[in-house]
């Protein structure tokens, strides 16, 4: 039975359930009619009944997130700083950013750090979603405490892991060092290179039980009787992964992937947790830069510009995706 | 999905090690976590060369620490108000995205592009840079050192992610479903309850997981909304009093760690396979 | 406050809130009595009900500290006849903090500040002359750092709290093993020092990451020594790319090669204290929290030979010297009151009492030389003389204090050039192999940009 018949053969059942039980509210709602029947045909009417359904989530976005957002522009045309709202200056803040090399090589770290992260994270989730693909015993076990990485505040996981970093007491470094492997301390996090690298470990360990779980679920929706008559017709596993399990899974894909690129290129507590930024501005992302300004520094102004200087970059990406995942789902 | 067939070698080379060393990498934290919060102080402040060292297990393990963490701080409200904020917005964020994700995904209107657009796109929109003019709202409503105000700004992050979810899983569903339901005499709000909603459940769960996660993680609004030390959530809180300066309490801080996500890993092994589920069903939109 | 007062608290809020936004009252409500509160908001304002007041502070280092303090609190709170509660946050969460509270105009009266943020936050400061001044008057007057960090367009703006000094905590006993009795006093000297040490794997340990305390401290005046600075006298012509800068660029590459921990870029403030503490490096600059914790949890810190390790540290201070003096960077902290405030006679009321011999005197003690007073009297306390004898060198310390920005006026751009960690960045990339020329021009080009 396929995925939407199940659903059919059900929803038909619960639909006739409910014509009854409309048709006996009919029978009670009658001498209210008047009343209630205007209240039913707005209701009924398309148009409005959508504004009614949006009217919650409009009010909160709007009060909580538009405001601020306006706000936000504000700031990065004007020269505030903290108590004093300043003036009016145009896109001086974004030019004398544009300009800082501090801030071009947090916009650099931050793309390296966005890439790097979310092929491997899309890599390493996807053999490890084949692999919790099959039946085994405790599946149920291995599946919730795989999850167990993004479940945890990321400040909380990310302190464990500034420990497991640490320059002296690094537990890795003495496994590697007591098993011979290493004769020096790895500088982990003081080495410039090795502590972006350093982040991109602790982002992916947080972020893969999430792709691998999504994905997981894209590949049950797969029909095995594909794989087998692929597998009749002699196509090497290799091969049956890339031309059937693969594109199927793309539409998935792509969601889970635009999700992930957003919220990873936007990311604070990790780095500045772990780093600070440094060493020397090695791991600086656009949004600890923008903190780094605009917090300690009390520039309001530049702050809300390295901030929204992630936005036209990011709007792309998605407006790509979009058109990418529409492209797909046509196909 | 069944297990790998042929000898037994294949089994064990293909499926069994990699599982284990996926486990390995993705556990080995929380091992030390737990190491970590029955260890003695003073292990902790062994050289790493010394022969005694010993990171990986402690031969003399101590409640010390947690009981630290539950009588010096007050982790067990901390505990009850992250909770509270993050059920509360999580069913805020999946009432609002419920509603809004079916009318985006099945009713026409005017505009309806435009608007779910730009519900995806206050996504965008960083909190680092917006807690700043955020704390100008906050005080303009009062809620300033009080739960709600989380409450009611964090369904700014979920609320798009639900909508997004519940749109792609409305988007499978049939429309010939609601047509007979309507032509049955049902309203169009009756089809919504009725018909949509029930089938929709394990895309709800799975919003509501994630969208409790996030809560639940949630740092900087935290942070800057709340002050009383009784209103902190786990993570504000442990990262205020467990670190002084320059002596981190590492006892108790890996304690509040594991302590402040237990909860929520025993709620998603009692919902993830309804999650698998869940998500399963979005992608087809 | 249990948890059934809070739901009360919250639903008697949701109400008034929309009574509130009805009325327009702006009652400071007791959170107490749904109706009664209903009512009185919608009455004109009650001010039979008590005042109160939000203090925001570090957590401290030494927890005795805040332990004072809190036990302070609800004397305060009688004294004043108002409700005085003191709230404690992580220190890289303050400046959040007041920012959030800046803008929306609303949060803690009184609000700690670390180094020059008067400055930072002049514009919503209240003028707290009348305080400050009776207390430096009375109480043998402030250190000069002071002037720089709390005095704006001569007025002060935050009331000085005290100041927190480090030193060198080295191992006395290492030092002497290779024939060291005093600590060096030129920085050639130690690194010849290190370099001993270094080869019997006892580095000394620096932090050079982006972290509020350690670096910094150890940077500026490494560059001060060898003649170097952000700025001239009048604070507006960047002189960073001297001769001199470029000499102690070149001497700390040699430095830390032959005499520190290279894992040191990546330390923040805690590193160097738990390296310490586990016998990894022979010293260290840092504040006294690193005695202070050995000798107080000497049951769990011991050396290799199992005594306790507190015995075995001396300090030395302040740091070397090199051509041009010897020069120290140390953090001052104040109150400031808040502009928005709504109590602020309270406010300087508090501060007033906060500062008075007794009170002052017993939050001086709990610190056991960790933070030192703010005015010069307390060099005089008792304290001194019993304080173990390796403290005593944080008495007088204060009084070689400068301040970054040096040698112009400590203003906003010198904050900026600190938060910014350009100095300490200036030593990391040195550290890391760049050529001094190189890294003494980056910086000149980043403070320029800052000192228009």
């Amino acid at each position: 039975m396929k995925p939407g018949e199940g659903q059919r053969q059900r929803s038909g059942i619960i639909a006739r359930e409910s014509a009854d039980a409309a048709g006996r509210e009919g029978i009670v709602a009658r001498p209210h009619a008047a009343r209630a029947g205007l209240l039913r045909r707005l209701l009924e009417h398309e148009q409005v009944l959508a504004g009614l359904l949006l009217l919650p989530t409009i009010v909160i976005l709007s009060l909580f997130i538009a405001y601020p957002f306006a706000k936000g522009i504000w700031l990065s045309v004007s020269s505030a700083t903290v108590g004093n709202p300043g003036v009016f200056i145009g896109t001086k803040n974004f030019v004398k950013t544009w300009n800082d090399s501090i801030f071009q090589k947090a916009a650099q770290n931050t793309v390296v750090y966005t890439a790097i992260a979310t092929v491997f994270k899309l890599g390493l989730g996807m053999i490890l979603a084949l692999l919790l693909n099959h039946h085994f015993r405790g599946k149920r076990l291995v599946r919730a405490s795989v999850l167990l990485p993004f479940i945890i505040p990321t400040v909380l996981s990310t302190f464990a892991w500034k420990w497991m970093f640490d320059p002296t007491f690094s537990v890795i470094n003495w496994a590697l060092y007591r098993f011979g492997i290493i004769t020096q301390r790895i500088p982990w996090l003081s080495n410039a290179d090795l502590a972006l690298g350093s982040v991109i470990i602790v982002n992916v360990w947080r972020g893969m039980p999430f792709f691998a779980i999504t994905l997981l679920a894209g590949l049950q929706t797969v029909n095995p009787e594909l794989h087998e008559a692929a597998a009749i017709d002699g196509a090497s596993g290799w091969q049956r992964f890339w031309r059937i399990t693969w594109p199927l899974l793309l539409p998935v894909t792509m969601v889970v992937v635009l999700f992930s690129i957003i919220q990873t290129f936007a990311d604070f507590q990790l780095v500045y947790v772990l780093t600070g930024g440094g060493p020397a501005n090695s791991t600086h992302l656009f949004a600890t830069y923008a903190y780094q300004i605009g917090v300690a520094t009390g520039l309001l102004g530049e702050g809300a510009a390295i901030s929204l200087a992630m936005f036209p970059i990011l709007f792309v990406i998605v407006i790509f995706q979009l058109w990418y995942i529409r492209r797909v789902e046509g196909a | 999905m069944a297990m790998i067939g042929g000898p037994r070698w294949k089994r064990w080379a293909y499926f069994y090690v990699p599982l284990w060393l996926y486990m390995i990498g993705l556990l080995f934290p929380f091992y030390w976590m737990v190491v970590t919060t029955f260890r003695p102080d003073v292990e902790l402040y062994r050289s790493w060369r010394a022969a005694t060292n010993t990171p990986l297990w402690t031969l003399n393990p101590t409640l010390e620490h947690i009981t630290y963490l539950f009588t010096n701080t007050n982790f067990a409200i901390w505990l009850y108000n992250t909770m509270f904020i993050a059920i509360i917005s999580t069913i805020i964020s999946l009432f609002c995205g419920l509603l809004a994700g079916y009318a985006l995904a099945r009713l026409r209107f005017p505009m309806a592009g435009g608007l779910g657009a730009s519900i995806f796109v206050t996504y965008l929109v960083p909190p680092t840079l917006l807690f700043i003019p955020l704390a100008d709202v906050i005080r303009n409503f009062r809620l300033q050192d009080s739960p709600w105000a989380l409450i009611l700004t964090y369904p700014t992050f979920l609320i798009p992610f639900c909508t997004w979810l519940l749109m792609g899983y409305f988007k499978t569903i049939p429309k010939e479903l609601e047509e007979c339901a309507r032509i049955d005499g049902a309203t169009r709000l009756q089809a919504m309850i009725r018909i949509i909603f029930p089938i929709a459940i394990p895309g709800i769960l799975s919003a509501g997981i994630f969208a409790f996660t996030l809560s639940w993680n949630e740092f900087i609004y935290a942070l800057v909304f709340l002050s009383s030390p009784q209103e902190k959530t786990v993570p504000v809180g442990v990262v205020s009093e467990l670190i002084r300066g320059d002596v981190y309490f590492w006892g108790p801080l890996m304690a509040g760690a594991l302590l402040g996500s237990v909860p929520v890993a025993l709620i998603y092994s009692f919902f993830v396979e309804h999650y698998v589920a869940g998500v399963t069903g979005s992608i087809k939109g | 406050m249990d948890t059934f007062d809070r739901d009360k608290k919250v639903g008697s809020r949701v109400d008034r809130r929309t009574f509130l936004k009805v009325g327009g009252a702006v009652g400071v409500v007791a959170a107490a009595g749904g109706l009664e509160g209903i009512l009185a908001a919608q009455r004109a304002p009650a001010y039979a009900q008590v005042r109160k007041l939000h203090v925001l502070r570090w957590t401290d280092f030494i927890p005795e500290a805040d332990g004072e303090l809190k036990r302070q609190a609800p004397e305060a709170s009688k004294a004043l006849g108002a409700e005085v509660t003191i709230e404690f946050i992580n220190v890289n969460d303050l400046q959040a903090r007041t920012t959030s509270a800046i803008e929306s105009k609303f949060g803690a009266d009184i609000i700690q500040l670390l180094w020059n943020w008067p400055h930072l936050y002049a514009s919503a400061l209240v003028d707290v002359s009348d305080v400050a001044e009776p207390i430096g008057k009375a109480q043998g007057g402030y250190y000069d750092v002071f002037n720089a960090t709390s005095k704006v367009g001569g007025k002060w703006l935050a009331v000085p709290h005290g100041v927190i000094g480090n030193t060198v905590a080295y191992r006395r006993s290492w030092h002497e093993e290779i024939g060291v009795k005093e600590f060096p006093k030129t920085w050639d000297a130690w690194r010849e020092v290190g370099k001993k040490l270094k080869a019997k794997g006892r580095p000394i340990g620096q932090a050079l990451g982006h972290s509020f305390g350690d670096p910094p401290t150890f940077c500026y005046p490494l560059l001060w020594s060898f003649g170097g600075a952000e700025t001239d006298p009048s604070g507006k012509k960047v002189v960073i790319n001297s001769k001199g800068t470029i000499e102690s660029l070149k001497f700390f590459q040699a430095f830390w090669k032959d005499a520190c921990d290279e894992g040191g870029l990546a330390w923040d403030d805690t590193n160097n204290n738990r390296a310490f503490h586990a016998g990894e490096i022979s010293a260290t600059l840092n504040g006294a929290s690193i005695y202070v914790v050995a000798k107080r949890q000497q049951d769990k810190i011991k050396d290799d030979k199992g005594q306790p390790l507190y015995l075995d540290i001396e300090h030395g201070a302040p740091l070397p010297g090199g051509p041009a003096g010897r020069f120290a960077l140390y953090v001052p902290f104040q109150h400031g009151v808040m502009s928005y405030g709504k109590n602020q006679a309270l406010a300087k009321d508090f501060l007033r009492w906060l500062h008075q011999k007794e009170n002052y005197g017993k939050w001086f003690e709990a610190n056991g030389a960790y933070s030192v007073g703010s005015t010069k009297v307390w060099e005089e306390h008792p304290m001194w003389s019993k304080v173990d004898k390796p403290l005593r060198v944080y008495q007088a310390a204060a009084r070689q204090a400068r301040m970054f920005g040096h040698a112009g006026p400590a203003t906003a751009g010198a904050t900026q050039v600190y938060t910014k960690y350009i100095i300490v960045d200036m030593y990391a990339k040195a550290a890391q192999g760049q050529k001094a020329e190189e890294v003494a021009k980056w910086a000149e080009g980043e403070l320029k940009k800052i000192y228009v």
